[in-house]
């Protein structure tokens, strides 16, 4: 994998807030990647930085090994799909998908014809080129604003929250459309989102920002299994949190967990390795487990007390309170045949694995 | 039919008088006494006599002028407010540029007369500096000067309805457009102003059709050769007390104004048509 994109210590003030703190960063040939992070944290500063409508305070932005200090937006090898689409009202679909392509002057007219039907023949748009702008739906208008970028065949494609002005239906159906768009033309796809679910289906890696800077930059199964912080573990996904004690950090870490006792856990289980003294523990809501009547287990055991029923069809959420935790338990129980719902006060076992722990610092 | 007070009202200011006008043109004037059997007299003599057809043609030059000088004065000033001013100040700014309303308009056109005169502020000056001996005569009591002063009164008229719509363009679609590889002039050729003409399709009428109709001006400044049909209009009325002939030729002027009106928005249909 080459390196396309590689930011270099970019940093961005408006006036005295600072919007980038010091991001390093490589994006790769190819790649789907994605910035993810709550409203505010930048990442939309850090797309507009790239797409070259804010100029990074200090820092060095390179594209394709070019510096891109001074280069305006139209002179870069990106496109951008915005947050509104940006549909020049005005024109029409075909009109709209052909506006980047007045400047390739050696292309003949025909030709271009034939590219605004394929690019939109490509985004499931095939027809909808005399079309006026104003007449398209949601959906409609996010497939125009691909075409449009998409036929300029840019080395990056920026898409700064493009599915959050679309309902739940649509928005599956384009995630998937989008993976498979990616796939087809080969080109970098550099996705904005505050959806973790969106990012964690989308992309082949995945930048966490909080306030200006990235708290962790993997593949998605890593930073769902293995978050290296708690702001981390807590945006992505449920994740229960027990205090701890870290006793050795050797080959294996000993640590005691309150409500759970003494264990042995892998030095993986510590992205941020492991410190002798107090931390917190995370465990996600699906790996642990109740114990139903007629039900076994040889994983480990602790009593509780269900505190919250939520039920959800196919899933059922526990909230189970054990000994010397003051935050009951979350558990995911999927509803297989033979097993109730259990009822609130109800007592009960919770089943537990240490090797699903992260040791968070 | 809705008979509401709107309406009636509507009746009453506007119907009305225009039905007395329309009716007054096909009735004749006998010395002091109205004759009001049906005659198409007045038409015929509005067509028969070079007079007429001359200023109404010199009426229409002229608002032309002042329309096509006042927009293209009034573009920049929009555009400056909406796209370059603060969005907190931008009130303050469309405020300022009311101030010369604040005076009447007959002042304003005296004012100009001062600014543009034989001993003026423009001639002295130029005299002072030493660029001209004689001073200048073509800025006062002539077409020019009337055009001048138009297209200052109305300038405010122009400015607020492109201002409306500069300030409705998405500016998403400004960046969208860069993004694309255009520049920023190539921007504002392909986006801002295609989308800003309703609103300038506004400013051109808002401009027209009042000029044609405006006497006070030509009056003041136009000199012999700068009187517009508005004139003739008047003095029909008050002066030769032949209000048909007058009534007559106020038909004729709103028909031209209308024909052309229409004729300017069709064309700009195309533009138009893309917004809803």
């Amino acid at each position: 994998m080459t390196a396309l994109i590689t930011l270099t210590g970019v940093n961005k003030y408006y006036a005295d807030y600072h919007a980038l703190r010091d991001i390093n960063l490589t994006i790769n040939e190819g790649e789907f990647f994605s910035l993810l992070g709550p409203s505010g944290c930048g990442k939309t500063t850090l797309l507009r930085t790239i797409a070259g409508f804010e100029m990074p305070s200090d820092g060095v932005v390179m594209i394709g090994g070019k510096d891109m200090a001074g280069v305006p937006a139209n002179l870069r090898p990106t496109n951008m799909v915005f947050q509104s689409y940006a549909i020049f009202p005005h024109l029409t679909v075909a009109e709209n998908v052909a506006f980047g392509l007045r400047k390739s002057k050696e292309i003949d007219k025909q030709t271009k014809a034939k590219m605004v039907a394929e690019a939109l023949a490509m985004v499931g748009l095939d027809g909808y080129g005399k079309r006026a702008a104003h007449a398209l739906s949601g959906g409609q208008r996010q497939r125009v604003a691909l075409a449009r970028a998409l036929i300029l065949k840019p080395k990056v494609l920026l898409l700064d929250e493009p599915l959050s002005a679309l309902d739940k239906k649509m928005r599956e159906q384009m995630q998937v459309e989008l993976i498979r768009l990616q796939r087809q033309v080969g080109i970098t796809f550099i996705l904005v989102t505050h959806d973790q679910e969106e990012a964690l289906v989308m992309s082949d890696r995945i930048a966490v920002m909080f306030e200006g800077e990235i708290g962790q930059l993997a593949d998605p199964e890593t930073l769902y299994r293995r978050p290296n912080s708690r702001r981390v573990a807590q945006f992505i996904g449920k994740m229960n949190m027990l205090d701890a004690t870290v006793e050795v950090v050797d080959e294996v870490i000993d640590l005691t967990v309150r409500g759970l006792g003494s264990m042995q856990i892998e030095r993986e289980q510590a992205p941020e390795g492991g410190q002798v003294g107090s931390a917190v523990v995370g465990i996600r809501p699906e790996t642990l487990g109740i114990l139903f009547e007629g039900e076994t287990t040889e994983r480990k055991l602790v009593d509780g007390v269900v505190d919250e029923v939520v039920y959800y069809g196919d899933m059922t959420y526990y909230d189970v309170r054990i000994e010397g935790v003051e935050q009951p338990l979350n558990i995911a129980m999927k509803n297989l045949i033979g097993r109730p719902v259990l009822e609130v006060g109800a007592k009960t076992q919770v089943i537990w694995d240490e090797r699903s722990l992260v040791l968070l610092p | 039919m809705i008979v509401s007070p709107p309406f009636l009202y509507a009746l009453l200011l506007m119907a009305c008088p225009l039905l007395a006008i329309f009716l007054f043109s096909f009735w004749t004037q006998d010395f002091m006494t109205l004759d009001t059997s049906f005659t198409l007299d007045n038409y015929r003599e509005i067509v028969e006599k070079p007079i007429y057809g001359a200023l109404l043609q010199r009426s229409l030059y002229v608002s032309s002028c002042v329309t096509f000088v006042t927009v293209m004065l009034a573009f920049p000033v929009a555009y400056f407010v909406s796209f370059h001013v603060r969005p907190d100040r931008k009130s303050l700014w469309l405020f300022l540029i009311t101030i010369p309303f604040w005076t009447s308009y007959l002042i304003r056109v005296f004012l100009w007369k001062v600014i543009l005169g034989y001993n003026g502020v423009i001639n002295t000056g130029l005299i002072n500096v030493g660029l001209i001996d004689e001073p200048l005569t073509f800025i006062l009591y002539n077409v020019n000067a009337v055009i001048i002063t138009l297209a200052h009164a109305f300038a405010p008229f122009a400015i607020l309805p492109i201002f409306v719509a500069l300030e409705k363009i998405d500016r998403s679609l400004l960046e969208a457009s860069q993004d694309l590889g255009e520049s920023k002039f190539m921007t504002f050729l392909r986006v801002t102003l295609p989308l800003s003409m309703p609103g300038v399709v506004g400013a051109v009428l808002i401009v027209f059709i009042p000029t044609i109709g405006d006497y006070v001006t030509p009056e003041l400044m136009g000199g012999a050769g700068g009187k517009l049909v508005a004139n003739m209009i008047q003095t029909q009325f008050l002066a030769l007390n032949n209000a048909p002939l007058g009534a007559a030729l106020a038909i004729v002027a709103m028909l031209c104004v209308t024909v052309i009106s229409v004729i300017f928005v069709l064309i700009n249909r195309r533009w138009l048509k893309g917004r809803s």
